[in-house]
Order: structure tokens, then C-alpha cells, then sequence
């Protein structure tokens, strides 16, 4: 399952992404991006100002595999990192996710949550979380 | 490369007014990592430490490629910004005398090697906060290189 959960997208679609790409050597760049939208629960498209775009245009091109951690308030609320491939056409960056982790502090650091069923995932959520996503 | 006044005072634990970071790390052939960080403090006026509380893969990447970028989360209020440059993980057990960078290992051990003790997370709501709080070593990392995030300006140098 590398299906977003509702949770995971009602974070990430209200506060965005610190979105890490890396040259082919391993030389990395992050940027911000602070809102996104979500298609199929697992295409994560970002719009990105010209700057944005052409700081990381190079890395993209060369490796596309980037990983994204939700930003803002859900750098605390929302421990998630997704990584995934991402194309970018224009000033739109969309990312498919491939890979989800709990990255929550302690034993469930890294915890892989893709390699579970969507049902699996959800009942993690609620036995930690309480909420579904940031306040309205 | 000297961080300012205002990183400097803004570069600690968010109970302590501070803020939370990202911290990126990548393999040796490119692959990203990205993670939240509560745990930060400036350390002198050139690096930026972080309690390593088992970052599992935080620790490969930075085995085979030591470099890193801590990007500020929250709250921003306008710190937008980026740092870059040598990063490791200073784990107990190292020499004392170890060097990175101009860090001594036993020095900065003993000043942030129990963050949880000198600076318990009390502000943290329960379901958020982790059920314990075990530290390994200190993510240091040398700022080399810092450049804004806000969305216009990405990439911009601010130091």
C-alpha cells in the first residue's frame, strides 16, 4: 500500500512540504513548499514559485527520487515522511509516493507503514493520534 | 561561516521558544531522507546540534555522506531559512578529543548528550510525545552554507 491515508493527506494538503531532492552524488537541496494537492491518494502535486523551480530543476533531472516531510505545525502533529518520484513539468512538481514512515521519536522511528494494509495503517493512526488532520 | 544573532536565539528548543526543524540527510548515491527535529540548539556560532534519538536512517546516510540541511518548520515567523554543510553524529563512546569540525566530542556530549534531562519536553501534548526518551549521541552539523526558503526567494544566500 503506498496509498496515503486521510490523515496523511489532510496534513499535508493544508500545510505543504520540506521537499529534500540530491544530486547523483548525493549533494542535497531542500525546499518549502506550503500547501499541495493530492490525486488518487497517492500523486502529490506541489506548485513551485520560479525560484523554487529553478533550484531544483538539476537535481530532479538527474534523480528524481525525492522525500517530502510535512511542514509547519505538522513537523510536530503529523510524523510522516513520504518518498516517492517526481516529475516536473513547468512550475507543477508531482510526486508519486512510493514509500511511507512513521518518523514519531522513539521505537516507532522509521517504522515502515506502506508495507501495511490500509486498515492496519488507519488503527495505527488512532491509537496514536487523536486527531484526522489539523483544525478547520 | 558565523550564524547571526537572530538564528542563534532562535535555534533552540521550541518549549524554550525555539523551533522545530527538518534536518535532510541522503545516501551516497542521492536518495533523501527528511525528518522532524525538537530537539536543536545553536552551538557556538558555527554549528547546529540535534539530539540523535535513534534517526535510523539518518545515521546510514551520514556514515557514507556527510552532509546535511536543517530547514526551520515551525513556527517560521519569518525564519526562513536553510543551513547546509559537514554533518555527523557524535555518539557516546567516542573519544573526547574527537574533532568535527571544531567540535570536541566529549564536550559537546556532556552539554546535550541527555537533552530529555536538561530540557524535558513538558510542553509536548500526550499523544504527540514519546513514550521515552532515548538519546544515542548529538547530530552536529557545521554551517557552511545558508540560504533562504521562502517560496520567492528560494536558493538566495542569507549568510
Amino acid at each position: 500500500m503506498s496509498t496515503l491515508t486521510p490523515r496523511m493527506m489532510n496534513w499535508l494538503a493544508r500545510f505543504g512540504a520540506h521537499i529534500a531532492t540530491a544530486s547523483k552524488s548525493g549533494y542535497p537541496t531542500t525546499i518549502v513548499v506550503e500547501s499541495a494537492t493530492i490525486e488518487e491518494g497517492k500523486y502529490v502535486t506541489y506548485q513551485l514559485t520560479d525560484a523554487q523551480r529553478d533550484q531544483i530543476a538539476a537535481n530532479i533531472a538527474e534523480n528524481p527520487y525525492v522525500a517530502q516531510a510535512p511542514h509547519a505545525i505538522a513537523a510536530i502533529r503529523a510524523a510522516y515522511q513520504f518518498k516517492g518520484s517526481a516529475t516536473l513539468e513547468g512550475n507543477s512538481l508531482k510526486v508519486e509516493i512510493k514509500e511511507i514512515y512513521c518518523t514519531k521519536p522513539g521505537p516507532e522511528a522509521a517504522l515502515r507503514l506502506d508495507v501495511l494494509g490500509m486498515d492496519q495503517v488507519i488503527k495505527f493512526e488512532e491509537s496514536r493520534w487523536r486527531d484526522v488532520g489539523p483544525p478547520k | 561561516m558565523k550564524m547571526n544573532e537572530e538564528m542563534l536565539n532562535a535555534l533552540q528548543s521550541v518549549g524554550s521558544g525555539g523551533v522545530v526543524v527538518h534536518l535532510t540527510t541522503c545516501s551516497a548515491d542521492g536518495v533523501s531522507n527528511v525528518v522532524g527535529e525538537r530537539f536543536v540548539a545553536s552551538y557556538g556560532d558555527e554549528h547546529i546540534v540535534i539530539a540523535d534519538m535513534f534517526a535510523q536512517k539518518t545515521k546510514v546516510n551520514l556514515n557514507e555522506n556527510p552532509v546535511g540541511i536543517i530547514t526551520v518548520a515551525h513556527p517560521t515567523k519569518a525564519r526562513y531559512w536553510a543551513f547546509r554543510g559537514p554533518c555527523t553524529i557524535i555518539m557516546w563512546g567516542e573519544d573526547d578529543d574527537y574533532d568535527f569540525h571544531g567540535v570536541k566530542a566529549g564536550e559537546v556530549l556532556r552539554e546535550w548528550g541527555d537533552w530529555a534531562t536538561k530540557e524535558p519536553p513538558s510542553e509536548v501534548p500526550p499523544d504527540i510525545r514519546p513514550p521515552a526518551l532515548c538519546q544515542r549521541g548529538v547530530i552536529t552539523l557545521k554551517v557552511d552554507d545558508a540560504y533562504s526558503w521562502f517560496p520567492n526567494e528560494s536558493g538566495k544566500k542569507i549568510l
